[in-house]
């Protein structure tokens, strides 16, 4: 914190010398400055934006990259000035941040380029100003929820593990209709079902004229058809039984799917048919009985499974649960206070209908929502005047937590929009990621066929006329494929192609792979020998570009917290701020975690003699070593 | 609550919803009128200071030094003069454990010489160049003026209890050994028994300034901060 008023500290420790006098003990030797150098500017280039800056300020926050000796890594010696390849539209802030001390978030920027620029120069978030706090926060969230979103969509759509129990299978059925087409019907079944019993309730009310015998009663549908109805409710009942009681046996958490509100919804709509078949004969309690036909209403909520629109409508009222409280308590605090003068206002006159304040309720509400029956009116020219005031204030207090609540609203909904809009995007967006995957893996097998890795000489120069034309590769993709192919050696084996993987995967799927595995798994690192589920596989995908990957997760996890610890941020900085020899070991330190990884991954056809699995084992490197290229 | 009672309501209802429409009309002006005045304070508080020279004249700071702490001094305060608040806000970043409120108080009336409620720039670097390029006694001379608060000439023992909390209150409540009600109060006597010749209670200019030249910590400790430009 003093660090922004560091320009300040001559002064503090000049007034220092009021103390002196009145010191009880003698004080300590002053620190040596061991540089006296005058304060000098420093240039920093910032992908050629220059900023220039005193050195004090920057070494205001010694446990950042600007503000420490890691800066020197980044330092030109023929223009005197430190480079750094980055944006230099956010750098801005950074800069800021040092001189003022206050860290601020412009609006306009991606939230996830401001952080990765924060994680470079070694802030940390938590430290942004309470101006700027709020919006980055939103942001923050938003940009965590769009990953959750995808990262869950990615593990609904994942292929079905092969040893996933029929529980939960059927479970994923019931959660996701559209994974199978057995869910698909019994979706619909379901659905239709609701309809029909929802229908049936309806109609039964309905006179549908007279009974046979008795020619003067008029009669409803469901009493003239009682057969009839009461076979199609059992059918009904039926099915949402046996739906409630497989969807019991299927969820993960019986628990937790009991206490769930659409289980309850369940209960209570299959309820009053059971609890009739027990007290039909009891004429006692029919009238309960009629009164418990009416819960047989709540099977349309069941639709809410079907329709998210009604979910969100839901989901709105429980998140607006304080706002419609509010507009409930003063509704009626309102209507205590009209009803009470209302009454006192019409005692005086005859006839009026305005017998207790609890009469005088009615009043008060149907005047406040606007209603106006008209069945009560006020009469004395004192309980009108009170009577206009007690609308016009209806007006304002039930207007006042409405556009709450509709903001509320939309905002939910503009969120599943976004979200049913990326699930659209998301197949061309995984089509043309793989696409990129699969061209770089393509490539390097291009390359091999173009035979400039053979290793004979006379096809070299044989394809050196064919090789020249080929030499338009960039240094980079050639030195790319030398390591790819230092990688075939070492591993003996060799890239192809999906299909041939493909076909060899079927063969292999015959051979138990749990013992080879085995033999495999004490010689590689924990973290990535499984098995070669798709979820492993995409995460090793996401592993970011460098190969301090282990170490940049783990600060970015920590900036995400909100506790603010220091220490494994500065652990980071000293690595990289430890003298350059041992930056040399962690690289390679990786680079076999990599490899070993990939070994352990094509397990069974690694006990099979080396001649026949020289066609199906690099297949499995294939696959994983596209993942590798990747990085 | 008879009718007659209620029907004197309705008519005030009626009378306030009427003042309402007026006031809207704007032919009744509604009574906020301390608006106008705060726009005015916002202009006028800047300041620049006096030229380089004059003040490299003034004081014993070289150019350079005077540059430094301008830019300093400017950086925090970019109206040109510091109030007592920022003052204190700013000190008091420098002793987070504790409340350094009331010493910057007593501070900022030793730096405000001319006590016109701000510190501009050149009372700051007076100030500073008293403390940190100025004689012993220079120095003796500010610290005194430091402690005795109504500036009359004498240190009485009130005056001295209160500079001996503020100081305590710097230090906050974490402090080993616990700090006890009564420990301002003895070092304020041990200070007074020390300072005070003539024992008549108070400690005049003369008796501090001899007594703290025959103290050999307190004239070591004066030269502490010579560098700290």
């Amino acid at each position: 914190m003093a660090a922004g008023v560091a320009a300040w500290l001559p002064f503090a420790r000049a007034a220092a010398i009021g103390w002196m006098p009145v010191a009880s003990a003698p004080m300590p030797a002053p620190p040596r400055d061991k540089r006296r150098t005058q304060d000098g500017l420093i240039v920093l280039n910032i992908s050629g934006t220059k900023f220039q800056t005193w050195r004090n300020t920057l070494e205001r926050y010694p446990d950042t990259l600007l503000g420490s000796t890691e800066r020197d890594f980044f330092y030109q010696e023929d223009t005197n000035e430190y480079f750094f390849d980055r944006d230099p539209d956010i750098f801005r802030h950074i800069l800021n941040f040092y001189r003022t001390g206050k860290l601020h978030y412009p609006r306009h920027e991606c939230i996830s380029a401001y952080d990765e620029e924060l994680a470079f120069f070694g802030i940390i978030p938590e430290i942004i100003g309470d101006c700027c706090y709020e919006e980055y926060k939103d942001r923050r969230r938003e940009n965590a929820e769009r990953i959750q979103d995808d990262e869950d969509n990615e593990n609904n759509n994942d292929l079905v593990l092969p040893d996933m129990t029929f529980r939960e299978s059927m479970w994923r059925a019931f959660e996701n209709p559209h994974t199978s087409t057995m869910a698909l019907v019994f979706y619909y079944v379901t659905g239709f079902f609701i309809a029909v019993s929802v229908m049936a309730n309806v109609v039964e009310t309905v006179p549908c004229g007279t009974m046979p015998n008795n020619r003067a009663k008029e009669v409803s549908c469901g009493e003239r058809y009682a057969l009839a109805f009461f076979c199609l409710d059992t059918a009904c009942v039926m099915i949402f039984t046996v739906e409630y009681l497989l969807r019991l046996m299927a969820a993960p958490s019986r628990y937790k799917f009991v206490k769930s509100v659409m289980s309850i919804i369940d209960v209570v709509a299959i309820m009053p048919y059971y609890i009739g078949l027990v007290m039909t004969d009891n004429e006692d309690v029919s009238g309960a009985f009629v009164t418990l036909r009416v819960f047989r209403v709540f099977r349309i909520f069941k639709f809410s499974r079907h329709s998210a629109g009604l979910r969100i409508l839901g989901y709105t009222l429980k998140s607006c649960a304080s706002e419609l409280g509010f507009l409930l308590f003063s509704l009626t605090m309102a209507i205590i206070i009209f009803a009470t003068v209302m009454f006192y206002a019409e005692k005086g006159s005859s006839g009026s209908k305005f017998t207790s304040i609890p009469a005088a309720f009615w009043y008060t509400i149907v005047t406040m929502t606007t209603l106006g029956y008209g069945d009560m009116v006020p009469k004395t020219i004192v309980g009108k005047i009170f009577g206009s005031i007690c609308s016009l204030s209806g007006v304002l207090v039930i207007a006042l937590p409405v556009p709450v609540i509709v903001s509320n609203f939309s905002r939910i909904y503009h969120q599943s929009q976004r979200a049913e809009k990326r699930r659209a995007q998301k197949k061309t967006r995984l089509a043309r990621i793989r696409a990129a995957k699969s061209g770089g893996a393509n490539a390097y097998l291009q390359y091999k066929r173009n035979g400039l890795l053979t290793d004979s000489e006379e096809e070299a120069s044989k394809e050196a006329g064919q090789a020249l034309v080929c030499k338009s590769n960039p240094t980079f993709e050639t030195q790319h494929h030398h390591l790819l192919h230092c990688l075939e050696k070492t591993t003996n084996h060799e890239f192809v192609d999906e299909q041939t993987y493909e076909s060899s995967c079927m063969e292999v799927s015959m051979v138990k792979p749990s013992a080879s595995r085995s033999s495999s798994l004490s010689s590689s690192p924990h973290g990535l020998s499984s098995c070669c589920s798709r979820r492993h596989k995409r995460k090793s995908f996401n592993v970011p570009n460098s190969t301090m990957a282990a170490g940049c997760r783990d600060s970015m996890q920590e900036l995400s917290t909100i506790q603010i610890r220091e220490r494994p941020l500065s652990n980071s900085r000293s690595n990289l701020n430890a003298k350059f020899e041992e930056t040399v070991p962690l690289n390679s330190e990786q680079q076999p975690y990599i490899t070993a990884a990939v070994i352990s991954m094509p397990t069974p056809p690694v006990t099979t003699p080396e001649g026949e699995d020289s066609a199906s084992s690099p297949d499995y490197s294939q696959s994983n070593i596209v993942r590798v290229s990747a990085l | 609550m008879n009718l007659e009672g209620l029907e004197m309501i309705a008519v005030l209802v009626v009378v306030v919803l009427f003042v309402k429409v007026l006031e809207q009309f704007g032919l009744l002006e509604a009574s906020y009128d301390d608006s106008v005045e705060d726009e005015l304070e916002l202009s006028a508080v800047r300041h620049r200071p006096e030229g380089l020279e004059k003040l490299e004249a003034q004081t014993r700071f070289s150019r350079k030094e005077l540059q430094i702490l301008y830019r300093g001094f400017k950086n925090e305060c970019p109206s040109g003069v510091v109030n007592e608040d920022t003052f204190k806000d700013i000190y008091s970043q420098f002793f987070p454990q504790g409340d350094a409120s009331t010493y910057a108080h007593f501070l900022f009336n030793a730096f405000d010489t001319d006590h016109n409620g701000s510190v501009s720039f050149e009372d700051f670097v007076m100030g500073l160049s008293i403390l940190l390029r100025g004689s012993v006694q220079e120095k003796l001379n500010w610290a005194f003026n430091l402690y005795d608060i109504n500036k009359d000439g004498y240190i009485t023992k009130e005056e001295m209890l209160d500079i001996m909390k503020a100081i305590y209150d710097m230090m906050g409540k974490c402090t080993y050994p616990i700090l006890k009600e009564e420990t301002p109060r003895q070092h304020v006597d041990m200070f007074f028994q020390k300072m005070d010749k003539n024992k008549d209670g108070v400690v005049t200019i003369d008796e501090f300034i001899d007594c703290c030249q025959n103290d050999e910590n307190i004239m070591r400790s004066m030269q502490l901060f010579e560098n700290v430009i």
